[in-house]
């Protein structure tokens, strides 16, 4: 999210949009990343317990991520239209639980919600905080097709750094003194 | 009633807690991180080389979700795509501990760290698949726990069983 960490609204659900699943772009993120019969094969998947072609569920989370991104990126350009200065969203230390629960099948149209459980200040790193985030997909007759919890981090507006993290932060930009610092280990 | 896809392939009980696969090296070139970048994690670090340089990352670094994706195809390579997978369950655990960065090639290990079947299901094993994944300086990157569904040959006789 390019809230501030202090504006980001704990619960509050967002509806990130919808994707509908197309036979040859399951077929396509199978073929790239997860060559499973299943997800590549027609004729053998009919031979699996799915009875078909379903998408990878890698495929799924990656199509909910990317509602995410663009999710935030609008954000952004709202918030500067408002006059107002975005926040700023940094790169994510990972997933605590990913669940697959309902397959998805050609033509399906996928529903991405989006929520913050939990937000607080980064111990390791200064100046963000870290929120505990869900995304929730449904197909269209409302049944869960995955849960995912994970991490991101986001700028803190009402943070000022330290001398010695802006003498840290001042060093780390500037490739001579960053190769003297890091010469002395 | 026999799978014919996958009636030659590794069963659940063909596996053992501790068995190891070797994945990779796979190479990821800048070209990669933008395809994927662009289609699934457009954010600046991933697509932009200037800005990448000025984020956390510190340079143009992978998706995370492509780094996993990349590890996910190696298994399959060598594992999962021999074996009588019946798909994924979830994963838990799926940490980015440092960013992949464009040149860098990625290798690393999987480890069988739990195996059980169904109760409800005697069909149905579980494997639980450990990635230790690192970059070419063998600094570790990523790290999941994945549990995999894989077809027990002969679901009748009685094996250690979970939930």
């Amino acid at each position: 999210m390019t809230q501030w960490f202090e504006n980001i609204e704990i619960g509050e659900k967002h509806t990130l949009g919808q994707h509908t699943f197309e036979h040859d772009e399951i077929v396509r993120f199978g073929t790239a990343y997860d060559p499973q019969y299943f997800h590549i094969d027609d004729d053998a998947a009919e031979h699996s317990h799915f009875d078909g072609i379903i998408a990878s569920g890698w495929h799924t989370a990656c199509v909910g991520h990317r509602l995410l991104v663009d999710a935030i990126t609008q954000q952004t350009a709202d918030l500067i239209e408002a006059g107002e200065t975005p926040g700023e969203a940094g790169p994510s230390p990972g997933v605590n639980v990913m669940e697959f629960k309902t397959p998805v099948r050609p033509g399906d149209t996928i529903t991405y919600t989006f929520w913050v459980e939990a937000k607080r200040v980064s111990n390791s790193l200064p100046g963000w905080g870290v929120l505990t985030e869900w995304i929730e997909a449904h197909n269209q007759n409302g049944e869960l097709v995955y849960k995912v919890q994970f991490a991101g981090f986001v700028k803190r507006r009402d943070y000022t750094p330290k001398l010695s993290e802006r003498l840290a932060l001042f060093a780390a930009q500037n490739p001579l003194l960053r190769r003297f610092l890091s010469g002395r280990g | 009633m026999t799978n014919p896809v996958t009636k030659d392939r590794l069963h659940y009980e063909d596996l053992s807690v501790g068995q190891v696969f070797e994945l990779g090296p796979k190479q990821v070139t800048k070209q990669m991180i933008f395809d994927f970048a662009h289609e699934f994690d457009p954010l600046p670090f991933h697509i932009d080389e200037q800005a990448a340089k000025r984020s956390l990352l510190g340079g143009l670094a992978a998706s995370g979700w492509h780094t996993a994706a990349l590890s996910l195809r190696m298994l399959i390579d060598t594992f999962l795509g021999h074996a009588a997978s019946m798909g994924g369950l979830g994963f838990t655990k799926l940490r980015w501990k440092r960013p992949v960065l464009a040149g860098d090639a990625i290798s690393g290990t999987v480890t069988i760290s739990e195996l059980r079947r169904s109760v409800s299901r005697p069909k149905w094993g579980v494997v639980t698949l450990d990635f230790d994944m690192h970059n070419q300086k063998g600094q570790q990157v990523m790290t999941m726990r994945l549990n995999n569904l894989i077809e027990v040959r002969n679901p009748d006789t009685p094996g250690e069983v979970g939930s």
